[in-house]
């Protein structure tokens, strides 16, 4: 009986079943054999001959079955959406059709979105919600990576190794935390200020005084590491200003420590005005030496939208003397504003003070910005710009020149 | 990749799909190519169905692009199917398959769908201005003049602009159709573009012209002409409206550069107060000057000479016509240097009234304050567009006074050799589309975009009741 069983297995599997089931099979064998037909012949309809018609609009069914259940619930929600959740909707509706918009959104940042002023304006803000959510997700990624490789790496260490004898492990952050405020301190008392005027929160957007207030960040961290640092001052910052909530942001405890004066008194209340000397891209002087004596200011601005001249009108209304960077004579220009970040200016007036070499400072400035340095006097600088621009435009300009030339002569015959 | 010719069977998509780079986004860019070579919908349908079957649901993203390939197409039916399965899968729709849907659907005669579609998109966002478009355009085309022109009160009211192609499809689709009401709303339309200075393209005034025509008993009848320099038409002999600003429109504009051009949010970033004073009090002293110079910019007009004698051969030839002149300057052109010869410039302040502004102050606030201040007759010469002084203006409507006012005052001196200025010929009449009652005149362009904002058209249609 056995025997025969897994015979007759083997038969419908080789699909003789028809031949099978002629020939009178066990009444126990049969509904074996019909779920086995059955799927059989599925299998023929659907894949068999490749000349059989589709069915075309078979997605449509998928899509509709399992669905008629939900409908009901969602035709009652319906209805009442307020706005901010409608809005949330159709956030989740765009990010499903594949455009930047962030994966969450809080409650704060969708308010903000419903206020911009425009659709160009909302897309702006949606794409840089986007941007910030992927970077932070990446970030998050690699600390998780770098976190599980320390501790592979420990595991090992824990196998192999005991401690180790060494005396200053542990203790080098903190000892270098010590040695940076003390010369911040000394600074306090004997360093050379520099001013940073937080006068320009009306001429910014939020955004704008965000990233102004992050490098401002940035610089007092390289000015507290470097060899001998300025004495900082944040002149004009009110107390309950936006630049001063967004110092709390990034601080948090340590804003009350920092080693540096802040005021909301303006500089020309605290320094003799013959000594300021307000820095600007605007200026028509240009600075020729770092003079030890005076006191720089930097505008604390990111100015995103096109405003020229706003901090050289603050200086021309204070009456102080103002400089630009020697951007010109010492660099090749290539392409971008000439006005650099808080932070790039930073570097740049540590290192001329520390050094006065202006090649050496000036290599803060972005690469992007410049083609090289100048190092032929200037005239055969012209000669080249000339000649690229030549070959850049074509040779009309020159013919141009040529015909100028023609009929001048020309007019000077008839005369 | 190239999308296959004829449905194919789930396995050959899978093989695709292998051969494939990526396989994550094949069908993403599978559709996106089928919509690009418009293929046929059935291509299409099979891949869905090869994606339905194999994950038991289709993402939204595809759908989407489904629904462009159909719209692209005008398959109704497969349009309002899409619809149906979007509507029971997704609580509320996006912008992208509205605007789809509704462009789709305007173009079918289920086109009433459409305009329920635009209701819906009301609910949570202003409707684009192609949304509009197809609705009124779908609805003109059925002889729904009512519910267009609803519809297209309606945007102008939610300060959503009107494409060219729904002004012209009111008078396309109004050909020959009589009633007063009907008429009023079309020569609204044309007032509308006299209000904005809009320029008709040619083909739109050709509507223009049909449907004016095409007035049962109106007896108007169009003419294509050019005007003359004199402002006067050569078809029906009617002069122009004068391009004068009236005394209400100069005087505010006069407001408005000072305002927000000179002092702006801050007077110092354009000069100083003392300085504005000090040029204010200059120019009361002296007014009214006839021509006002823009001393640097006009020295630069031959780089091949020294730029005092460039300024000099200006004023002089300026001078000749016992104008009273005013040159602006910055005080850098007192200094006796290579380019600025003291015994030159002292003889040019014989001849004109020259004021200096400080190195680091804007000359053109200035050349813009004293032209305004001398009145309307006074003219001022350089080769700048004040493009930036404009941008300065807080409101459009200023903006285009500014425009008409300098396309009127502006002395163009072109680039000549020894033959300093040769004056463009100022426009002495106003162009822009205007009417009597009983005669239309219209500026047209003779291309749909035309390259520069500063060019008036010089064509134009006449037309005049008979």
């Amino acid at each position: 009986m056995q025997s025969a069983n897994v015979l007759l297995k083997k038969i419908v599997r080789s699909s003789v079943l028809p031949f099978a089931a002629q020939h009178g099979m066990k009444k126990d064998l049969f509904p074996l054999s019909r779920t086995l037909s059955l799927s059989l012949c599925l299998k023929q309809d659907n894949s068999g001959t490749p000349s059989e018609k589709l069915d075309l609009d078979a997605w449509k069914k998928v899509l509709k079955s399992g669905l008629q259940e939900e409908v009901s619930e969602t035709v009652a929600e319906h209805k009442e959406l307020s706005t901010l959740a409608a809005a949330r909707e159709t956030l989740e509706m765009w990010r499903l059709a594949g455009r930047s918009v962030p994966e969450n959104i809080s409650e704060e940042q969708l308010k903000t979105f419903m206020e911009c002023p425009s659709k160009s304006a909302k897309k702006k803000y949606l794409k840089y919600l986007h941007l910030k959510e992927l970077y932070k997700k990446n970030d998050k990624r690699k600390m998780d990576e770098k976190r599980e490789r320390k501790l592979e790496a420990q595991k090992e260490a824990s196998e192999t190794d005991e401690t180790k004898k060494n005396s200053l492990v542990c203790l080098w952050a903190n000892a270098m935390d010590k040695a940076y405020s003390w010369r911040a301190a000394q600074a306090m008392i004997f360093g050379q200020p520099l001013v940073f005027d937080m006068s320009y929160e009306k001429d910014m957007s939020v955004r704008e005084v965000a990233n102004a207030v992050r490098q401002i960040v940035f610089s007092e961290g390289c000015n507290r590491r470097s060899v001998d640092p300025f004495h900082v001052h944040f002149c004009n910052l009110k107390d309950d200003s936006l630049y001063h909530k967004e110092f709390i942001k990034h601080y948090r405890g340590a804003w009350d420590k920092l080693l540096i004066t802040v005021t909301d008194r303006c500089y020309t209340d605290i320094f003799p005005k013959d000594k300021l000397v307000y820095l600007t891209a605007d200026s028509p002087k240009v600075m020729k030496t770092f003079d030890h004596d005076k006191i720089y200011i930097v505008g604390s601005m990111v100015d995103k939208s096109i405003k020229t001249g706003v901090s050289l009108a603050r200086a021309k209304r204070l009456g102080l003397e103002t400089a630009a960077l020697p951007l010109e004579k010492y660099l090749l220009w290539n392409s971008g504003a000439k006005n650099l970040t808080l932070d790039q200016m930073m570097h740049i007036l540590l290192t001329l003070k520390d050094t006065g070499d202006w090649k050496a400072a000036l290599e803060f400035v972005p690469k992007r910005k410049y083609c090289g340095f100048v190092s032929k006097p200037v005239h055969e600088l012209k000669k080249t710009l000339n000649l690229i621009n030549t070959l850049k435009l074509g040779k009309r300009q020159e013919e141009v020149r040529r015909q100028f030339a023609k009929n001048y002569s020309k007019k000077l015959m008839q005369k | 990749v190239q999308p296959p010719e004829k449905p194919l069977q789930a396995e050959e998509w899978n093989r695709l799909r292998e051969s494939f780079q990526s396989p994550e986004v094949f069908e993403e860019v599978m559709f996106n190519s089928m919509v690009r070579c418009n293929s046929p919908i059935d291509v299409a349908k099979s891949l869905l169905t090869h994606v339905a079957k194999s994950n038991g649901d289709i993402a939204y993203h595809l759908l989407l692009k489904y629904l462009a390939l159909c719209v692209q197409q005008g398959q109704t039916s497969e349009i309002r199917d899409v619809y149906e399965i979007m509507k029971i899968r997704f609580r509320i729709l996006e912008s992208g398959a509205y605007n789809l849907l509704i462009k789709g659907l305007s173009n079918s005669d289920q086109w009433r769908m459409g305009l329920t579609l635009l209701e819906e998109v009301k609910k949570i966002m202003i409707p684009s201005r192609t949304n509009y478009e197809s609705c009124i355009k779908a609805a003109s085309r059925h002889q729904e003049m009512n519910l267009a022109f609803e519809l297209y009160h309606e945007m102008l009211a939610k300060d959503v602009v009107p494409t060219l192609d729904v002004l012209q499809a009111f008078f396309d689709f109004t050909r020959g159709m009589k009633g007063a009401e009907l008429q009023k709303e079309l020569f609204g339309i044309l007032l509308y573009l006299r209000d904005n200075q809009i320029y008709p393209h040619k083909t739109f005034m050709r509507s223009i012209k049909l449907w004016f025509e095409s007035i049962p008993g109106g007896n108007w009848r169009g003419h294509l002409t050019n005007i003359k320099d004199s402002g006067q038409c050569p078809v029906c002999n009617h002069q122009l409206e004068d391009s004068e600003l009236t005394e209400e429109e100069y005087n505010n504009l006069r407001e408005r550069i000072i305002r927000d051009v000179i002092h702006g949010t801050d007077t110092f970033r354009k000069t100083s107060p003392q300085e504005f004073e000090a040029f204010q009090t200059f120019v009361e002293n002296r007014l009214p000057f006839d021509i006002v110079i823009d001393g640097l910019n006009v020295s630069h007009i031959k780089p091949r000479r020294l730029q005092c004698e460039n300024l000099f051969d200006a004023v002089n030839c300026l001078a000749k016509e016992n104008a009273r002149l005013l040159v602006l300057g910055r005080k850098h052109m007192l200094i006796n240097s290579s380019n600025w010869k003291r015994e030159v410039m002292k003889e040019m302040q014989n001849k004109a009234d020259f004021f200096f502004a400080e190195n680091i102050s804007e000359d053109d606030a200035f050349l813009l304050y004293a032209t305004l201040r001398s009145g309307k007759h006074c003219k001022f010469v350089t080769r700048d567009f004040l493009r930036d002084h404009k941008a300065c203006l807080s409101d459009s409507l200023t903006r285009h006074l500014f425009r008409k006012w300098q396309l009127i005052y502006r002395v163009n001196s072109k680039k000549m050799f020894l033959s300093l200025f040769i004056q463009q010929p100022a426009f002495s009449y106003d162009c822009v589309v205007q009417t009597t009652g009983d005669t239309w005149h219209i500026p047209y362009k003779d291309f749909f975009e035309e390259k520069y904002s500063y060019q008036v058209p010089r064509k134009w249609l006449c037309i005049q009741q008979q």
